[in-house]
C-alpha cells in the first residue's frame, strides 16, 4: 500500500485531515492550492510535510482536467475528493477509474454513488428492502388525478397518526438543491399547488413528473456512519449520531453521538429499538448495493418514534470525528475514519467485524462559528484578537485560526472557526464539560460595526436540551 | 452616312464575337476581324459603289462565319451569351412580345426589388374582325442590359414574395401567368424573410396554383429560376442555360478553392459541360419540353424575328396547357397537334382558345402538374432489384393504396360518426339513470351510508410502486443506447464558446455519452452521428426501413464522380444520403426521412428526391404523421446537375399533396442544412425545429461573400437567427428531442392522428 500516492482535490480543514490521515499511513501525497488559498493551512501543511513540491496551484478546484493532469504530473495512483466538488460526482469517479491512467478514487465506487445519488432510486430501493421511507409517492407522478388521490390519502394518513397540522409536500422530480418544491397545508389547495409545480418543472426540467410526500416538521435527524472495503461486503457501523441542533438554514450547528440517550432521557417511543432499528436497515442497503467506503445513512426520526431514510451522503463528512471519539476497535481508542476510508479505498481489508466495534461514552461536537444565531444566522466577518480555550484530555479541537497573532476571516473562507469534539462518559457528564468548555471559551475580536458575533451563546443554549425530542 | 452605320454594326458584332468566345481563338473570329481591318484601312480610297458592294460582302461573310461559329459554341460560350448586356431582356420581350403591359409593383429602381418584374400584359388575337384581349400575369426577372440596380437578376427573397403575391393575384383573376426566368441564382441573404425560406414558400403555392403556368427558361441559376420556374409546361431559350450551379460555383468546389480566388477558366469550361446545363441537354433529359430556336449566337435586343416566335411558342404553350385540361377541346387540340406533326411553321394565333378555367378544369391542371412533375428524373437514380421484385413492391404499394382507400375513406367516416352517435346516446342515458337513482340514493345516505371519508391506504404510500421508467436504459453506463464511438477516447474536449462562457474541457467519455454532444456549462451542441437519433430518439427496435434499394446514380457521367460516390457508398454502407423509414416515437407512428451528412453532405440528388417523395407517399397511405429529420444537407448534389434541382419542385409538389391530404409533416433540423432542400421541401412546412446545434440558410457565409460581397456576422446562419425571422417554429436541446417530438405529434396531430 506504501507505494501509493494520493491526490487530495479538496481544501482547507478537509484537506488537512487527509494529508494527516496520509502521513499516518505513510502515504505519499499531492495537494492542490488557487491563488486565493496560497496562505491557507492546507497549502503550509502539505508543505511543512511533504516538501515544497507536494501543493500544486491549479486555477480551480472544479475543473476535473487539471486535477488530473496535476495527478499525472505528480504521478498520484489515487485521488481523495474530500467532501463538496467532486465527492459524490459519479462522473469525475468515472473519469478516474476509467482514464487511461487510472486513479484509485477514494470513495465509493461511481455505480454506487450514481445509484445512491439519484433520490428516487434510493427510496425505491429502501422500500424493496422493506426500509422505510418517507410516506409518498416513490416515483414521479404525470397524472393529475394520481397525483390528487395520493395527496388525499396522504392528508387522511397524517389524521390517523394524530399530526396537528397535517402537511404534503409537492416537488418536482427533475428537481434538486430545494427548487420546485412547494408545501401544502390545505386539500383544497392541493391542485393548484400541484399544477404550479408541474409546469415550473416543464419549463424548467423539461420532464412533468411530480413526487408527493408527506411533508413531517417535527422530527429529530439521526446518522448512521458506515464503513466498509472495497469487497462491499461486510459493512461496519459506527454508531448514530444526532444532528438535530441546526441553524435556519439546515446547516448543522451540534452533532451528538450516539443519537439518542434512552438511559438517560425518557422517549415517548423506545429509543433503543429506533437506534438498531436505523442501524439494521442502513447496513442492509448497504449490502445490497455493495457499498464499499464511508458514507453517512441519513434518517428522520419523527415524534411518534418512525424512523425514514432520507439520503444516502456517499462522502467522508464533517462530522465523522464525533463518532470516531465514541468508538473504539478492539477496545482501543483513536478511531480515525478518514484513514480507515484512504486504507479501505487504496484496496486493503477492512480487517475487523461489527463484533470488534464497541463504543463508549457520548460525543459532543460544537461548530463554532463567526456568525448571528438571533439575526438568522447571518455570517459575521471581521478581526479576530484573541482565541483562546483550555486545553483538557477530554477535548479535541480543530481550528486554522492562530492562537498567538490576530486574525482576519477571509470572506471566500467557510464561516467555520473551530471543531470542538468533547467526550463524556455519559450524556450528562458530556453536557457539562460542553458547557465548561463553551464557558472557558475566549473568542474576541472587532469589525468597522462592532462587537465579535458568534454562536457560542447558542451552543451554550442549546446543550441543555441535547437529546431531548 | 448609312455605310457609316452598317460598319459601326459590324464592329459592334465583331466585338460580341470576341465577348461570347472569351479568350479563345478561333481562326472564324481573325477571318473576321482582318477581313473588317483590311475593309476599314482601304475604306476611303473605294468608290461609292465598291464600298457598298465590299460591305454587303462583308456582311454576308459575317451572317455565313456567325452560323458557322454557332456550331462551336461551347456551354460556357452559352453562359456568356446569357450573361452578355446585349441578350434579350424581359422588359424586351414586354415590348415586342404582347400587344399591351403594364408593369406593376414597381418601377425601375423604386420598386420593392427591380431585379423581378411583373406585368399585366395582353396578348390581343384577331379572328376576323372580333378582337380577344387575353390578359396573362407576366412574371420574371429583369437584368435590364447590365443596369446596376437590376443586381443582374439576382432576386432578394422580397423580390420573390412580390412574385408570390401576383401569382396568387392571377389565380383569383383566373388567367395564366408567364414567368421567364433570367436569374443567375437569388441573392443569398437571410433577412426577413429568409432566400431559402421564401423560395419554399413560392415552390409550395406554385405547386398547387390553380391557373396554367408557362414558363420560358433563358438563364435559370438553381433557387432563384425554381422559385418561379414551376410551371405545367417548361420552354427554354436554345441558348439558355439551366444549372444547378454557375459553372464558376462548381469549379471552386471542384478546384476547393479558397475565398476570393479565382478557378482556372478550364475547369470552368470542363464543368460547364459535365453540368449539362444546355436547353438540348435539358430537352434529353426531360426538364425542359420544348426548345425555341434562337438566331446564330442568341437573341439579341433587335432580333425582331426572334420575338414573333417567342410569341408564337408562347400562345401555343398556353393553348396546349389549357387544351389539356379543357371539357371542350376535341378539334382545336387535334388542330394543334396536327400543325405540330407538321412542322410546318405554326399560326398559333389562328386558332381561339379561352385562358380561363373552371373548377373542374382546375383540378385536372392540378393533377396533371403533379403527374408532370413525378414523372422528371425517373432514369436518373438506380434500382438494381430484379423485375419481379419491383412488380412485387408496386403491387404491394397498390393494396396499400386500396387499403387505404376502404379504411380511412369508407370505413373510418361511417365507424366515426356511429361512435359519436353512441357517445351522445351514452351521455343522454346517464343523466335518466341519475335522475331516476336521486330517491333511493337520498334514502341510503340517510340511512347513515353517508360520504366516506377517504380512506388512508398505507400501504401504497410506504411500500414499492410498480414503475416502468420511460424506456431509458438507466442500467447501461448511460441513458442512450446508442453512444457515440467517440466516447470510447480518455481525452478532453475544449468547448468552442469556452472563452466566452468560460466553459472548462469535458471528458470525451462523458461528453459524447451521457450529455449526448451538450456541452453541460454553456449548452453548446456537438454534432453528433446520425446513427444517435436513429437509436435514442425513436423506440427501441421499431425502426423499419423501406426502398433501401433505391441507389443514387451518376445520371450525366460526371466524370470522377463515380468514385466518389462508390467510395461514400462504401463508408456507410448505404446506397443513398436519404434513409426511409416508419419507426414509433413513444408508441406513435411516423414515416421518417432523414437526410445524413456523411453521405456527399446530405447532398439531394434524384434518389434521394425519389425515396423522399415515396415516404411522403406511405405517410399519405397510411395515415401515419411525416417525419423530415435532417440531419445535415449541403443542398442539391452539384454533379447530378439539373436531376438534382428538380427536385425541389418534386418533392415539394409530394409534400403539398401529403399535407392536403391532412397529413402531419414535420421539420427537424440537426447540423447543417443548407440551400435546395431547405428552400423547398424541408423549408415549406408548418412545423420546423431545429436542435440547438443547427446551422440553416440558403449559401454559405463563404458562397455570400463572394456573390454579394456582404461580410455576414458570426451567428447568421444559427437557428435563433432562423427563429427570429419565423423560418423555424422552435429550438429543441438535444437531449429533449424524443419528448419534444412525442409533445409535437400530440398537439398538432390530435387525438386522431394525423388526419383533419
Amino acid at each position: 500500500m506504501q507505494e501509493h500516492k494520493v491526490l487530495v482535490a479538496n481544501r482547507g480543514e478537509i484537506a488537512m485531515r487527509i494529508v494527516q490521515a496520509c502521513r499516518k499511513l505513510g502515504l505519499d501525497f499531492v495537494c492542490v492550492y488557487t491563488h486565493e488559498d496560497r496562505h491557507s493551512g492546507h497549502v503550509a501543511l502539505a508543505r511543512s510535510l511533504g516538501g515544497e513540491r507536494a501543493a500544486c496551484r491549479v486555477s480551480s478546484y472544479h475543473d476535473a482536467n487539471e486535477l488530473m493532469a496535476v495527478a499525472d504530473h505528480a504521478g498520484a495512483t489515487a485521488v481523495h475528493p474530500g467532501y463538496g466538488f467532486f465527492a459524490e460526482d459519479f462522473r469525475f469517479a468515472r473519469r478516474a477509474t476509467n482514464r487511461d491512467r487510472k486513479l484509485i478514487f477514494i470513495g465509493p465506487s461511481w455505480r454506487v454513488i450514481r445509484e445512491l445519488g439519484d433520490k428516487i432510486n434510493t427510496k425505491r430501493l429502501a422500500r424493496s428492502l422493506g426500509v422505510p421511507t418517507v410516506p409518498g409517492s416513490d416515483k414521479p407522478i404525470y397524472d393529475e388525478l394520481e397525483a390528487e388521490d395520493i395527496a388525499a390519502s396522504l392528508f387522511a394518513f397524517q389524521a390517523e397518526q394524530g399530526i396537528k397540522r397535517p402537511m404534503v409536500l409537492v416537488k418536482a422530480s427533475a428537481g434538486g438543491g430545494g427548487m420546485g418544491i412547494e408545501e401544502v397545508l390545505d386539500p383544497d389547495m392541493f391542485r393548484a399547488v400541484y399544477r404550479r409545480v408541474r409546469n415550473y418543472s416543464r419549463r424548467q426540467f423539461h420532464d412533468e413528473g411530480v413526487l408527493i410526500e408527506q411533508r413531517i416538521e417535527d422530527f429529530n435527524h439521526l446518522e448512521v456512519q458506515v464503513v466498509s472495503d472495497r469487497s462491499g461486503k461486510n459493512p461496519v457501523h459506527f454508531g448514530t449520531r444526532n444532528c438535530t441542533v441546526q441553524s435556519t438554514g439546515r446547516q448543522k450547528r451540534i452533532e451528538v453521538a450516539p443519537g439518542f440517550a434512552p438511559s438517560e432521557i425518557a422517549y415517548t417511543f423506545d429509543a433503543q429499538k429506533v437506534l438498531d432499528d436505523i442501524i439494521g436497515h442502513s447496513l442492509t442497503l448497504a449490502r445490497k448495493v455493495g457499498y464499499d467506503s464511508v458514507g453517512t445513512w441519513e434518517w428522520i426520526v419523527t415524534r411518534q418514534g418512525e424512523p425514514y431514510l432520507m439520503e444516502v451522503n456517499t462522502r467522508i463528512q464533517v462530522e465523522n470525528g464525533v463518532s470516531a471519539a465514541i468508538s473504539r476497535i478492539r477496545g482501543k481508542n483513536g478511531v480515525d475514519i478518514i484513514a480507515e476510508q484512504i486504507r479501505t479505498g487504496l484496496g486493503e481489508p477492512l480487517g475487523y467485524t461489527q463484533e470488534d466495534v464497541t463504543f463508549e461514552g457520548v460525543g459532543i461536537e460544537y461548530r463554532i462559528i463567526a456568525e448571528a444565531p438571533e439575526d438568522r444566522f447571518a455570517p459575521w466577518v471581521g478581526r479576530i484578537d484573541e482565541f483562546r480555550w483550555r486545553d483538557e484530555p477530554w477535548l479535541a479541537l480543530h481550528t486554522q485560526i492562530p492562537t498567538d497573532v490576530a486574525y482576519d476571516i477571509p470572506t471566500e473562507y467557510d464561516p467555520n472557526l473551530a471543531l470542538a469534539i468533547i467526550w463524556g462518559k455519559d450524556l450528562s457528564e458530556a453536557k457539562a464539560r460542553g458547557r465548561g468548555f463553551l464557558d472557558g471559551l475566549t473568542l474576541k475580536g472587532e469589525n468597522r460595526q462592532g462587537g465579535m458575533r458568534s454562536n457560542i451563546a447558542f451552543l451554550g443554549d442549546r446543550t441543555e436540551r441535547l437529546l431531548v425530542f | 452616312m448609312d455605310t457609316e452605320k452598317r460598319l459601326n454594326e459590324l464592329n459592334e458584332r465583331l466585338r460580341y464575337v470576341r465577348d461570347i468566345f472569351g479568350a479563345r481563338e478561333n481562326e472564324n473570329i481573325t477571318l473576321l476581324a482582318t477581313k473588317l481591318g483590311d475593309f476599314q484601312a482601304r475604306e476611303r480610297t473605294l468608290s461609292e459603289p465598291e464600298r457598298i458592294r465590299a460591305l454587303a460582302a462583308l456582311e454576308d461573310l459575317f451572317a455565313f462565319l456567325e452560323k458557322k461559329l454557332e456550331a462551336e459554341l461551347t456551354p460556357m460560350d452559352k453562359v456568356r451569351i446569357v450573361r452578355h448586356p446585349q441578350r434579350i431582356c424581359l422588359k424586351d420581350i414586354l415590348e415586342n412580345v404582347y400587344d399591351n403591359y403594364t408593369e406593376i409593383g414597381g418601377r425601375d429602381e423604386h420598386s420593392i426589388d427591380p431585379a423581378m418584374l411583373i406585368a399585366r400584359a395582353y396578348i390581343t388575337r384577331r379572328k376576323g374582325k372580333k378582337v380577344y384581349n387575353q390578359p396573362v400575369m407576366v412574371i420574371g426577372q429583369e437584368k435590364g442590359h447590365g443596369q446596376e440596380f437590376r443586381n443582374g437578376g439576382s432576386v432578394k427573397p422580397w423580390g420573390n414574395a412580390k412574385a408570390l403575391h401576383y401569382m396568387k393575384v392571377a389565380e383569383i383573376e383566373n388567367i395564366p401567368i408567364h414567368t421567364y426566368v433570367f436569374t443567375p441564382g437569388s441573392y443569398p441573404v437571410e433577412d426577413w424573410p429568409g432566400a431559402a425560406q421564401q423560395i419554399a414558400r413560392n415552390l409550395y403555392e406554385m405547386a398547387a396554383l390553380k391557373v396554367p403556368v408557362v414558363s420560358v427558361f433563358s438563364e435559370g441559376g438553381s433557387g432563384g429560376a425554381e422559385a418561379i420556374g414551376l410551371a405545367d409546361t417548361r420552354l427554354m431559350l436554345s441558348h439558355g442555360y439551366y444549372s444547378v450551379i454557375s459553372p464558376e460555383g462548381a469549379a471552386a468546389i471542384e478546384s476547393g478553392i479558397r475565398q476570393g480566388q479565382r478557378a482556372p477558366a478550364e475547369l470552368i469550361e470542363t464543368c460547364a459541360r459535365r453540368l449539362c446545363i444546355t436547353a438540348d441537354d435539358n430537352l434529353k433529359n426531360g426538364y425542359v419540353d420544348r426548345i425555341i430556336q434562337e438566331p446564330a449566337l442568341g437573341a439579341r435586343v433587335d432580333d425582331y424575328g426572334f420575338f414573333k416566335q417567342l410569341r408564337q411558342e408562347i400562345i401555343r404553350a398556353t393553348d396546349e396547357v389549357v387544351l389539356s385540361v379543357k371539357g371542350i377541346k376535341l378539334f382545336r387540340a387535334m388542330a394543334l397537334r396536327r400543325r405540330q406533326r407538321r412542322g410546318a411553321p405554326i399560326d398559333a394565333e389562328a386558332i381561339y382558345v379561352r385562358w380561363d378555367l373552371n373548377t373542374a378544369a382546375r383540378e385536372r391542371l392540378l393533377s396533371r402538374r403533379y403527374a408532370k412533375f413525378m414523372r422528371l428524373s425517373r432514369h436518373a437514380f438506380l434500382d438494381k432489384r430484379p423485375a419481379v421484385k419491383k412488380a412485387c413492391s408496386a403491387c404491394h404499394d397498390l393494396g396499400w393504396s386500396l387499403y387505404s382507400f376502404f379504411r380511412y375513406d369508407l370505413w373510418r367516416k361511417h365507424h366515426r360518426r356511429i361512435a359519436h352517435a353512441m357517445a351522445e346516446m351514452g351521455a343522454e342515458v346517464d343523466v335518466v339513470k341519475e335522475r331516476v337513482s336521486r330517491p333511493w340514493r337520498r334514502i341510503f345516505e340517510k340511512l347513515g351510508g353517508g360520504a366516506a371519508v377517504p380512506e388512508a391506504n398505507v400501504e401504497r404510500l410506504t411500500q414499492l410502486s410498480a414503475w416502468e421508467a420511460d424506456g431509458d436504459a438507466a442500467e447501461g453506463d448511460t441513458a442512450w443506447r446508442y453512444v457515440s464511438p467517440r466516447a470510447a477516447e480518455d481525452r478532453a474536449v475544449t468547448c468552442p464558446n469556452s472563452e466566452e462562457s468560460g466553459c472548462l474541457d469535458l471528458w470525451a467519455p462523458d461528453l459524447f455519452g451521457d450529455f449526448a454532444g451538450v456541452c453541460s456549462y454553456c449548452g453548446h451542441h456537438f454534432p453528433m452521428e446520425y446513427q444517435w437519433y436513429l437509436f435514442n430518439v425513436f423506440d427501441e427496435r421499431s425502426v423499419f426501413e423501406f426502398n433501401a434499394e433505391v441507389e443514387s446514380g451518376n445520371p450525366l457521367d460526371y466524370s470522377g464522380f463515380d468514385a466518389k460516390l462508390e467510395k461514400a457508398k462504401q463508408k456507410l454502407g448505404r446506397k443513398s444520403a436519404c434513409m426511409t423509414f416508419e419507426a414509433k416515437v413513444k408508441g406513435v407512428k411516423v414515416v421518417v426521412a432523414m437526410l445524413m451528412a456523411p453521405f456527399r453532405g446530405g447532398s439531394v440528388g434524384a434518389a434521394e428526391g425519389e425515396k423522399f417523395i415515396r415516404a411522403a407517399d406511405r405517410a399519405r397511405k397510411k395515415h401515419f404523421p411525416f417525419l423530415a429529420y435532417v440531419h445535415g444537407t449541403a443542398g442539391i448534389r452539384i454533379q447530378e446537375g439539373v436531376n438534382g434541382v428538380i427536385q425541389m419542385p418534386r418533392c415539394t409538389m409530394a409534400v403539398r399533396r401529403y399535407i392536403e391530404a391532412g397529413g402531419l409533416y414535420l421539420v427537424v433540423y440537426d447540423t447543417n442544412s443548407y440551400a435546395g432542400p431547405v428552400a423547398s421541401f424541408l423549408g415549406c412546412s408548418p412545423y420546423q425545429f431545429a436542435v440547438r446545434s443547427a446551422n440553416i440558410g440558403f449559401a454559405g457565409p463563404g458562397v455570400i461573400k463572394e456573390t454579394t460581397g456582404l461580410d455576414i456576422p458570426p451567428d447568421y446562419h444559427r437557428a435563433y437567427s432562423a427563429l427570429s425571422r419565423g423560418h423555424i417554429q422552435g429550438i429543441w436541446d438535444r437531449r429533449d428531442i424524443r419528448n419534444n417530438l412525442y409533445q409535437s405529434l400530440l398537439t398538432m396531430g390530435g387525438r386522431n392522428l394525423y388526419y383533419r
